[in-house]
């Protein structure tokens, strides 16, 4: 479904992926973990189009997408819910998770429109505190619920790969519990995901491989299974008891 | 009184082109924090084709007031979107900073000598499309075309707030605005949303050119003043508050009026020009300061 080979970017003159490798199967859960600053949210803007890769391929659904704008990957069916949500702030809840869709409500969007307002319905359902504050402005929500607005924002594109980068960043930890049990979810409805997370043993929890990166680099790799028992793993990652 | 009141209805009308140039300077400011310099020359160039269909300066008049402003406001839109791909995305592009204030200056300068090339140096007069018999509220007179300004003008700023709010394009336009990487990531094409924003500043700038034409005069100079004082309004009444530049526009025009009729129409465009300079003295870098580009 989602294939990245040899991806390397840089900022400025300062590369910061070497080399990325790594496939997200159809319907899977693939998790990349790693310490802050290893290069995951690169890793991540470098599919997405939000920076253009120096190098390599990113095939989705058998289309090379790399170095393409973000408006146009995102016609191609994926969704990206940015780290640090990205929300947008003047406009209600409604209003951004309309945006979500815009691929399918504008003309020559790209995507099929299919039910916009039932899969509008369905994001409400997934999370109720967005319904009861629809009209409210996004840039009036808490933390929390404008990581779930994020959430809803991307599925609403009706993807064929997530993105979700950090989505439990700077979250009471009720809420961390509440996202990764919304994950879970999304996992059954067999949605395609690629997920960054910070609390590595719930994301492995949840995943069905993952990719561990250091320094700009895939470390190890493997069935998540693999990972939550690997020493390595365990003592880097594991080992703060999240 | 019935003077003052004549004033500030006259004021008022001013006041409200300088909001619709100002809301121009706006809708690029917010989307690419660029802005058109040549603003008052798109103002200029619309009140200059309007004439030219419904005047009789080219052979015409080719079409009524009335529909004539479709066929201005498709010109203006054309022409806004020249200065886009022209003066400023280039400029982006590049990453050059400032480059956009010097192009968006130099086709304004280039427009205006067309203009002189094509139409000559002279004001002209412009038929008005409604009676110019003055009428009388509360002993004031006023032209019929001062309060079709208002309406106009408000019409105008109505009816785009009701796009951005009502119409997905409208809501991409302000994500755009608000973050560019996350409309992107959504599927809107952003630099499209900029060249439409460019659209829309000229088109409204040409909208108040045909406005504002019948009251004064039109001719190829029009526009160079009243650009700069629009700007002056825009920087006043906020970059990015509707109201801001209603109420700016209007307290402006209104100081305008109220000079000229007791000073000296001489020293009419004293009190725009000291706003502006007072605006460069308070917040020299306030400006563009944090904002000056937005990276691409
Ligand atoms: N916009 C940027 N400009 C320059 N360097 C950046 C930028 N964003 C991230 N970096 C650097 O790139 C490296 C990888 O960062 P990032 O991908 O954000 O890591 P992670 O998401 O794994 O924490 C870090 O060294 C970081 O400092
Ligand atoms: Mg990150």
């Amino acid at each position: 479904m989602l294939e990245v080979r040899n991806l390397k970017a840089s900022y400025g003159q300062v590369q910061v992926l070497h080399d990325i490798s790594l496939t997200v199967p159809k319907g899977k859960v693939v998790t990349l973990i790693g310490s802050n600053g290893a290069g995951k949210t690169t890793t991540m803007r470098a599919i997405s189009g939000m920076i253009k890769p120096a190098s390599g391929q990113v095939v989705l659904s058998g289309k090379n997408i790399a170095g393409l704008p973000s408006h146009r990957i995102a016609k191609l069916g994926l969704a990206h819910s940015p780290e640090g949500r990205k929300v947008f702030p003047t406009q209600s809840i409604m209003d951004n998770l309309l945006l979500g869709a815009f691929t399918r409500l504008s003309m020559g969007g790209g995507r099929p429109k299919g039910d916009v307002s039932s899969d509008l319905d369905r994001a409400l359902d997934l999370f109720p505190r967005l319904r009861e504050r629809q009209h409210q402005l996004a840039g009036t929500l808490s933390g929390g619920e404008q990581q779930m607005l994020a959430m809803a924002r991307a599925l609403m594109l009706n993807p064929e790969v997530l993105l979700l980068d950090e989505p439990s960043l700077g979250l009471a930890p009720i809420l961390v519990d509440e996202v990764f049990h919304i994950i879970n979810r999304l996992k059954e409805q067999g949605i395609t995901m690629l997920l960054v997370e910070q609390f590595a043993a719930a994301a492995l929890a949840v995943a069905d491989y993952g990719y561990v990166m250091e320094n700009g680099k895939i470390a190890v790799h493997g069935p998540a299974k693999d990972l939550q028992n690997d020493p390595k793993v365990v003592a880097a990652y594991l080992g703060g008891g999240h | 009184m019935e003077i003052l009141l004549q004033l500030i209805l006259s004021g008022v009308a001013l006041g409200m082109i300088y909001a619709v140039v100002a809301f121009g300077y706006q809708s690029t400011f917010a989307t690419s924090g660029t802005l058109n310099f040549g603003q008052g020359e798109a103002l200029m160039l619309g009140a200059m084709f309007g004439l030219s269909l419904a005047g009789d300066v080219m052979g015409g008049p080719y079409l009524n007031y009335w529909l004539m402003i479709p066929a201005v406001l498709i010109f203006g839109a054309f022409q806004g979107m020249v200065v886009e791909a022209v003066g400023v995305r280039p400029a982006i592009k590049t990453k050059s900073e400032f480059g956009w204030i010097m192009s968006t200056i130099a086709l304004g300068i280039i427009f205006r000598n067309v203009a002189e090339n094509i139409w000559g140096k002279d004001d002209m007069p412009f038929p008005s499309p409604i009676s110019s018999t003055p009428l009388h509220i509360f002993g004031a007179s006023v032209l019929p075309m001062e309060l079709m300004v208002d309406v106009g003008a408000l019409l105008m700023m109505v009816l785009v707030e009701l796009f951005n709010r009502k119409t997905i394009y409208g809501k991409a336009v302000v994500a755009t605005a608000s973050d560019r990487d996350a409309a992107g990531l959504m599927g809107i094409n952003t630099r499209m949303v900029i060249t439409f924003s460019y659209a829309l500043s000229s088109m409204s700038a040409a909208f108040a050119g045909v406005l504002i034409a019948p009251i004064t005069l039109t001719g190829a100079s029009m526009g160079a003043v009243l650009g700069l004082k629009a700007f002056a309004v825009a920087i006043i009444g906020g970059l990015n508050s509707g109201m801001g530049i209603i109420v700016g526009g209007i307290l402006l025009g209104i100081a305008e009026t109220t000079t000229g009729f007791y000073l000296s129409t001489g020293y009419k465009d004293v009190p725009g020009l000291v706003l502006l300079l007072l605006v460069l003295a308070i917040k020299p870098s306030g400006l563009f300061g944090k904002t000056a580009i937005k990276k691409v």
